[in-house]
């Protein structure tokens, strides 16, 4: 008996991996559909943020992910830009990270003609920037004195929706979606010091770092992981990869806990064998 | 020697230092002007840094190469990894699309950048699976109270967990996504804020160090 219970403990790893696999794979194949019962106040305070803005105004959507954690916060992204564009509001697309040109140049080509948007009257993107601190700072006092030309190597003065925006005072907030820790620096170098609403989105390991700034109403708001997403997508009532994701993730979540309880079940057996 | 080795550079960062700390509290036109002023040499140099940076990579695969250490042949592929998506940024002229179609760039980050980065990830999963069964052992009171924060945390940001939880728990008339909440604004809140102010007072010190002098390992050896 304490043999055979050594031995499945001592599993070869290869089995779990192949069980992680197909709770991971089966339910993306052919989703289940469990619907989230609840929604969670971050995620509806962001929600109600843009859902309250009024026609016209502008924010910045500082999109700082690579494929890595675009699982997760490319749903986002997309839940976010599409709520904007369906409430005629203006978007300013930039980031710090290299590495999500290609995830936003999925987005713009997309998301903008589903809503009939046009690029620099509805929205514009700035190109990467290697040096974030430098760029919130500076765009304090003018935006276009550091970003002089968007993405597409252009001037940024000549867009239509960018002759009114000077700085911080002229935008309604920025929703900083991000896998590093670039929403801190919004919070704590635009958000607190010039009092610009700064939102989130963040993985869901990060998210449980975010409690103090939430708090505080430093952050007003906050998408955490695929769940947010698919909360999201479910205010805005378009469904996409959050929601189908979040169907895989529940059986992979439910597999692990399985795992650490019986493991655990099973070392309790031998301790009193 | 010494005053252009030492002398200059620890001149340099106490005056840049101390005017760029002053500048942060006076609301004044100059100060926006010199914040303006220094964040484009900030990013001239992070630009360098970038550049400095893919030497130094280049040169330790190079070094792995040349002496043929173990698993040499991955260093290769950071040559070609660079030259491959480098060669497509000139060809699509650092565009993803142009008039809706993808680039040559675009294309490379589809289906080179994007799978890869994202497997790379991925694969946290599987030691995750793996560490869960094998590891994750329960030993002790603290180990136990990791273990239930834990599982809160994963029930409350799963839509299957909230229902389980409602079928099991349902009569404590409490829900998975309150405790999730309580545990992140309450206990977690409160270890993350000491991290937080730890960290920040950690930041300052080190950062008054270095405008004075006193921290001097930028430098280099003296």
């Amino acid at each position: 008996m304490k043999e055979k219970l050594n031995k499945i403990l001592k599993l070869d790893r290869r089995y779990l991996f192949v069980l992680l696999t197909l709770s991971i794979v089966i339910p993306i194949i052919k989703p289940i559909g469990i619907p989230s019962k609840s929604i969670s106040t971050s995620t509806k305070d962001t929600y109600n943020f843009i859902e309250n803005l009024p026609e016209g105004s502008t924010i910045i959507l500082s999109l700082d992910y690579d494929p890595s954690t675009a699982p997760e916060l490319h749903p986002m992204a997309a839940a976010v830009l599409k709520h904007a564009f369906k409430k005629n509001i203006k978007v300013i697309i930039l980031t710090f990270i290299a590495g999500s040109g290609g995830l936003i140049d999925e987005l713009v080509r997309t998301i903008p003609p589903q809503y009939s948007k046009e690029y620099g009257k509805d929205y514009v993107v700035l190109p990467y920037m290697a040096n974030p601190l430098a760029a919130l700072t500076q765009m304090a006092s003018d935006i276009h004195s550091f970003y002089d030309k968007d993405i597409n190597n252009k001037p940024l003065k000549n867009y239509e929706m960018m002759k009114n925006i000077k700085n911080y005072k002229d935008v309604a907030g920025v929703i900083g979606i991000t896998g590093t820790a670039l929403l801190d620096y919004w919070v704590v170098y635009v958000g607190d010091k010039y009092g610009v609403p700064i939102l989130g989105g963040v993985t869901a390991i990060s998210q449980v770092g975010y409690g103090p700034y939430l708090q505080k109403k430093q952050l007003k708001g906050l998408i955490g992981g695929m769940k947010g997403a698919a909360e999201y997508e479910n205010l805005i009532s378009q469904p996409w990869k959050g929601t189908s994701g979040i169907d895989a993730l529940n059986i992979a979540h439910i597999l692990v806990i399985v795992f650490i309880i019986f493991s655990n079940i099973v070392l309790l057996i031998l301790k009193f064998l | 020697m010494n005053i252009i080795k030492k002398y200059i550079p620890l001149t340099i960062v106490f005056i840049f230092g101390i005017i760029t700390l002053a500048s942060y509290y006076v609301p004044h036109r100059a100060s926006d002007e010199y914040l303006e002023w220094i964040n484009k040499w900030e990013n001239i140099v992070s630009a360098f840094a970038l550049f400095l940076g893919m030497i130094s990579l280049f040169y330790s695969h190079y070094k792995k190469i040349q002496r043929k250490v173990d698993g040499w042949g991955y260093s290769l592929f950071v040559y070609i990894g660079f030259f491959i998506i480098m060669g497509a940024a000139i060809l699509s002229e650092g565009d993803i699309s142009k008039e809706g179609k993808l680039t040559y760039l675009g294309w490379s980050f589809n289906n080179i950048y994007n799978p890869l980065s994202a497997t790379m990830f991925s694969v946290l999963a599987f030691f995750i699976i793996s560490t869960a069964y094998r590891s994750f052992k329960i030993k002790s009171f603290a180990a136990f109270l990791l273990f239930i924060c834990g599982l809160i945390l994963m029930i409350g940001n799963i839509p299957l967990g909230e229902i389980i939880w409602d079928k099991v728990f349902g009569w404590t008339k409490l829900t998975i996504g309150e405790i999730k909440d309580w545990i992140i604004s309450v206990p977690s809140t409160a270890g993350r804020r000491g991290i937080m102010i730890g960290i920040a007072i950690g930041a300052a010190v080190t950062s008054l160090k270095i405008i004075f002098g006193i921290e001097r390992g930028y430098m280099g050896k003296e």
